[in-house]
């Protein structure tokens, strides 16, 4: 009690040089606290744009459809698929998947038609939140297409504009039929971009003449601590008849890319933990180093090595302690702030764009996770308790002496 | 001259200290290094890279080309375009191109690709990808020959080998359907999905001849620079040279590849935060030690003070200390990295095992060796901002010690 | 998968008309000349059945039956054509197509859709997809036909075969001609020289789909055969089927039954 004691009063006591350490160490730990929820918005966009915004983490196809896409090739029962996979805990969307033309003026260019299920296809994926113009699909809303931003500027259409598609249906006849164009996606991936018409599902089956059956059935986990493999093992024994797979799967090279991009990121974060411990050390350093003649002087009064060691420890504790309190108090509201508020960097940046068939948005959310938190704090930690104890040793060795000409 | 002697007397005094920060400050010049230097190798190469896919580093267009690229929009003489460019310096190739889109079939296979129609006559490897890309035959010899270079992706596709034929069909210049046989004279390998499925090189006089171009009609002309930084200039000074044309545009890699421009931007974007972050944690390291050096030395400042020095002076002096406390940090700073880019500038680590094989960003490959190129102005930019940081570090605790009122001081122990 | 667009079909009505017109009787003459296989008679033969193809007017009534492992559909179709240059094809039914048009005028083909009131101009990314869902690609129709400017032919073959007294060409690719195939081997029947079957290789020389004459007989005052049927190689269960319900010659056919403007009046 008394260590913890005279720790106060020395904190205290020692008031400008105790403000500037605990300063130098709850600016770094704001800073961090502020990074490291930027990478992590970072990053949780990259896998959002990469996986939520149309893949989805799971898909469901017949099998060979994936290496050999067909009209023909359907999951039959998709209405059993989706209850199935609703029962064990997936939102589940299915979506039928076609090929055909686009025209419109002068203009013709080939497209990818996707039936969907718009309320479905919300459970399951984000795309409903990229439209640079007009509106996205909705339930109960027929003859209207929300194409892809690229294909809108071949066409020369926007929202409210009538286009032609042209396709071969299901029975061998020529579809054909007028859609008004009802929205216009931002950039969300070349495919899409260039090719991407999205309509009811109900108007697909018209269209084509398919009344049953569905290409993709994508799936996205209720409870996303469940690991991805088991839950494709677990969705693939439950259909051994199609072909399951997880996004990882799917685009391995994404998910490479991914995980380098996960790997560079924490290399990122270290560098700047590096350069946080560095500072927090040559604040312990200093704060110790030039009151050894004053520890001297303790030691000649009678007080034991390791009693000394353990004031100075507890000194740094109540520094540490503070720093971070001001450090969260410093950091956590501007991360919170732009959780909500976007960092806006269009200036650089056109509409959107896209990195290894990622979509890049020009806005930057940070996202404040238990992690981007404590992970600074305790780097803070680590660096001071680590750092204080070369000093600390050495004040608690030397001899009174020795100390008190200490410089 | 006294200053700087009491300067360097006061940082040799508490040299652990000293060493601790100037260290920090070599560890951020090493950060600002790999950072920047790796950016700048990167976004050169990739944007080398983006311009030998066919557009060059700037090009020459007739109007419109680039908002709506189509056969339809073609220039009948691109001689005056070339010879402008030729005539600028840092340009180092002017290529009279075609590009478009088309089907490519051979018996009953067939795939849409896009080709690029090139002189072979003029084409230069370090120029075009994939003629650099070749893995099996060669680049056609002739301009007016029906040689083709394709994708290893299509060749697959199509069943195609060297010696092979294949069929073009195209909308013309008139939007009328024409064919031309080609024949397969090479295959590239690129490493691109997209582009080796999906791109052919074809020669430039068959294809002027097949669209109706005229002798002499290009989509584009594609310059080729020494240094891309130079774009905007050069792009400038063209336009400058065509003004009195008003069917051209003249437009530099940002605008042709806007995807690779953005993703740059960003990717840069991120690199200075971090390093600005990492600045910002390493001038509260010496605004930390500059304090604490000022703190222990109140009695002496005071002392000094009451002998004659004026505040400003004493403001002078730590400022001083902080200027050679950077310098010292700098000296460290090149000692440490030193070595570091030597490697990473000759060698590189190759990161192809980590990412794959196919990686390309903002739509165009990216070389999975990660080295590190300095320019100038990068160089100077970061020992510019290790000053600045050191300098803006000690701005408050000199003016704290120059505050010191002498008498307190003197009477505090 | 992507492109399946219908248009006009210029080989299809080639083939269909050319097989019309292969040869009229009185032409059957040229075929008793010297049996020397020879490439210079193999020429002329050839060059008499394409300008044969090409000096004619024609107005038919067909029917098309295709049969894929997905659907088997019946077409009902008119048919004109004027010279190389001009041909247009109508569905009368079923139904829900009866009005689709498809125009050829020279190089560039239309195809008029009723459901949407609109003419769509076929572009180079649609020539590979199906016609109307059967086993033609919009480019065996737009392709120029004249076979003696694109092939070489050889006679391979005199004699008989199943009962019936054949010629048999090889047809090689000339050097620069942009066709995608290797090599075609036709089968004619000796006596009038009217087709019997076509066989397309690609260029490794595997066989990629059999075109096949059936049914020869006299409509319209020429002798023809009234069927084709078209099976790919790679699926021997599918199979495109036409048939000529009635065909007329050298009738009056105005130039402006193959304008844009008539397409929608149609």
């Amino acid at each position: 009690m008394l260590v913890l004691k005279l720790a106060c009063k020395n904190v205290v006591r020692y008031r400008f040089r105790s403000r500037v350490t605990i300063g130098a160490m709850a600016f770094a730990g704001g800073m961090m606290i502020f990074y490291a929820s930027l990478l992590e918005g970072w990053l949780g966009a990259m896998e959002t744009n990469a996986v939520a915004m149309e893949m989805g983490e799971l898909q469901i196809h017949a099998p060979d459809y994936l290496f050999d896409p067909d009209l023909y090739k359907l999951v039959e029962d998709e209405r059993g698929v989706l209850e199935r996979a609703a029962a064990a805990g997936f939102s589940a969307s299915a979506r039928l998947l076609g090929g055909g033309l686009a025209a419109a003026h002068e203009n013709s260019t080939g497209v990818s038609i996707r039936g969907i299920d718009a309320a479905a296809e919300e459970q399951v994926v984000k795309l409903h939140r990229h439209v640079r113009s007009g509106k996205w699909l909705a339930p109960g809303v027929t003859g209207e297409v929300v194409i892809g931003q690229q294909l809108a500027t071949i066409l020369g259409v926007g929202p409210g504009n009538e286009i032609v598609l042209i396709g071969q249906a299901a029975d061998g006849s020529v579809a054909n039929d007028l859609f008004i164009v009802r929205g216009v996606l931002k950039s969300v991936g070349q495919g899409i971009d260039r090719a991407g018409v999205f309509m009811d599902a109900g108007d697909f089956r018209e269209f084509f003449s398919l009344p049953r059956g569905a290409h993709e059935i994508v799936l996205k986990r209720n409870d996303p601590s469940v690991p991805l493999d088991r839950a494709t093992r677990d969705m693939a024994a439950g259909f051994p008849d199609l072909e399951v797979k997880n996004w990882r799967q799917l685009q391995p090279t994404l998910a490479r890319l991914l995980d380098l991009s996960d790997v560079s990121l924490v290399i990122m974060l270290l560098i700047t933990y590096a350069a946080v411990g560095m500072l927090t050390m040559n604040a312990m350093l200093m704060g110790v180093f030039e009151r050894i003649p004053v520890f001297g002087v303790m030691k000649a009064v009678g007080f034991s090595g390791p009693r000394l060691f353990g004031l100075i420890f507890t000194e740094t504790l109540i520094q540490v302690i503070i720093a971070t309190l001001l450090a969260v108090a410093g950091g956590l509201p501007p991360a919170l702030y732009f959780e909500r508020r976007p960092i806006d960097f269009s200036f650089l940046l056109r509409e959107s764009s896209t990195i290894a068939g990622i979509a890049f948005e020009p806005q930057w959310y940070c996202l404040v996770t238990r992690g981007s938190v404590l992970l600074p704090l305790a780097c803070l930690y680590a660096a001071a308790l680590l750092s204080i104890c070369y000093p600390a040793a050495k004040a608690a060795l030397i001899s009174p002496v020795r100390a008190i000409h200490h410089t | 001259m006294q200053l700087n002697i009491l300067a360097w007397r006061s940082l040799s005094r508490n040299r652990r200290r000293t060493l601790i920060t100037g260290f920090s400050i070599a560890f951020g010049i090493f950060l600002a290094v790999t950072f920047t230097g790796s950016g700048d190798y990167s976004y050169t190469s990739m944007i080398d890279t983006g311009a030998m896919m066919g557009q060059g580093h700037v090009s020459v267009a007739a109007a419109g080309y680039n908002a709506r690229p189509a056969l339809s929009r073609w220039l009948p003489d691109p001689g005056p375009a070339m010879e402008a460019a030729r005539g600028q310096a840092g340009v180092s190739g002017v290529y009279p191109r075609i590009m478009g889109q088309g089907m490519f079939a051979a018996g009953a296979r067939n795939v849409g690709a896009v080709f690029l129609a090139v002189d072979p006559a003029r084409e230069h490897a370090g120029h075009n990808f994939f003629v650099r890309s070749i893995v099996e035959g060669e680049l056609f010899a002739e301009g007016d020959g029906r040689g083709a270079v394709i994708g290893a992706g299509m060749a697959e596709k199509l069943n195609l080998r060297p010696g092979k034929k294949v069929i073009l069909t195209v909308t013309d210049r008139d939007g009328q359907l024409t064919s031309e046989l080609f024949r397969v004279s090479g295959i590239f390998r690129t490493g691109d999905r997209a582009a080796d499925s999906g791109f052919v090189l074809l020669p430039l006089d068959r294809v002027r001849r097949t669209l109706g171009y005229g002798s002499g009609g290009v989509t584009f002309v594609a310059v080729y620079l020494d240094d891309q930084r130079s774009a905007n200039g050069v792009a400038r000074e063209l336009t400058r040279g065509l003004v009195s044309r008003q069917d051209v545009e003249v437009l530099t890699w940002r605008e042709t590849q806007p995807d690779l421009s953005g993703l740059i931007a960003v990717d840069r974007l991120f690199n200075y935060l971090l390093q600005l972050l990492v600045g910002m944690i390493i001038a509260a390291g010496i605004l930390n030690t500059m304090l604490m050096s000022v703190l222990e030395r109140r009695r002496e400042l005071g002392i000094m003070m009451a002998l004659g020095m004026t505040p400003a002076q004493i403001v002078r002096l730590v400022l001083i200390e902080s200027f050679w406390l950077g310098c010292l940090g700098v000296a460290m700073g090149i000692v440490l990295t030193a070595p570091w880019f030597h490697y990473m500038s000759q060698t590189g680590i190759d990161l192809s095992r980590l990412i794959g094989e196919e990686y390309s960003a903002g739509g165009v490959l990216v070389d999975p060796v990660m080295k590190m190129r300095l320019y100038r102005e990068s160089g100077a930019a970061i020992l510019a901002a290790v000053f600045m940081l050191t300098l803006a570090a000690a701005v408050y605790p000199a003016f704290r010690a120059g505050g010191i009122m002498p008498v307190d001081v003197i009477k505090e122990k | 998968m992507l492109l399946r667009p219908c248009v006009i079909l210029r080989r299809l009505l080639s083939v269909l008309i050319g097989a019309v017109i292969l040869l009229p009787a009185d032409h059957a003459a040229a075929a008793d000349t010297a049996f020397s296989v020879d490439r210079e008679r193999a020429r002329e033969i050839l060059e008499t059945i394409d300008d044969l193809w090409r000096s004619t007017s024609s107005a038919a009534r067909l029917r098309m039956v295709v049969t894929t492992a997905q659907y088997t559909r019946t077409l009902i179709m008119e048919g004109w054509t004027k010279g190389k240059e001009k041909s247009l094809i109508k569905i009368i039914s079923p139904l829900k197509e009866r009005g689709t048009v498809s125009l050829k005028d020279g190089n560039t083909m239309y195809t008029y859709l009723p459901k949407t009131d609109r003419v769509i101009r076929l572009t180079s990314g649609m020539m590979m997809g199906s016609w109307m869902g059967s086993h033609f690609t919009n480019d065996d129709l737009v392709k120029e036909s004249r076979l003696a400017d694109d092939y070489e032919p050889a006679l391979t073959f005199e004699g008989p075969r199943g009962g019936e007294e054949v010629i048999e060409f090889e047809l090689l690719p000339k050097a620069d001609a942009p066709v995608v195939w290797g090599r075609i081997d036709m089968v004619v029947r000796a006596a009038d020289l009217l087709p019997l079957s076509a066989r397309y290789y690609d260029e490794d020389m595997v066989l990629a789909r059999t075109l096949d004459f059936q049914d020869i007989r006299e409509m319209g005052g020429r002798l023809l055969p009234a069927r084709l049927r078209m099976v790919p190689a790679d699926k021997p269960a599918e199979s495109t089927e036409m048939t000529y319900l009635e065909i007329e010659f050298d009738i009056d056919v105005p130039d402006s039954l193959f304008s844009l403007m008539q397409l929608r009046r149609m």
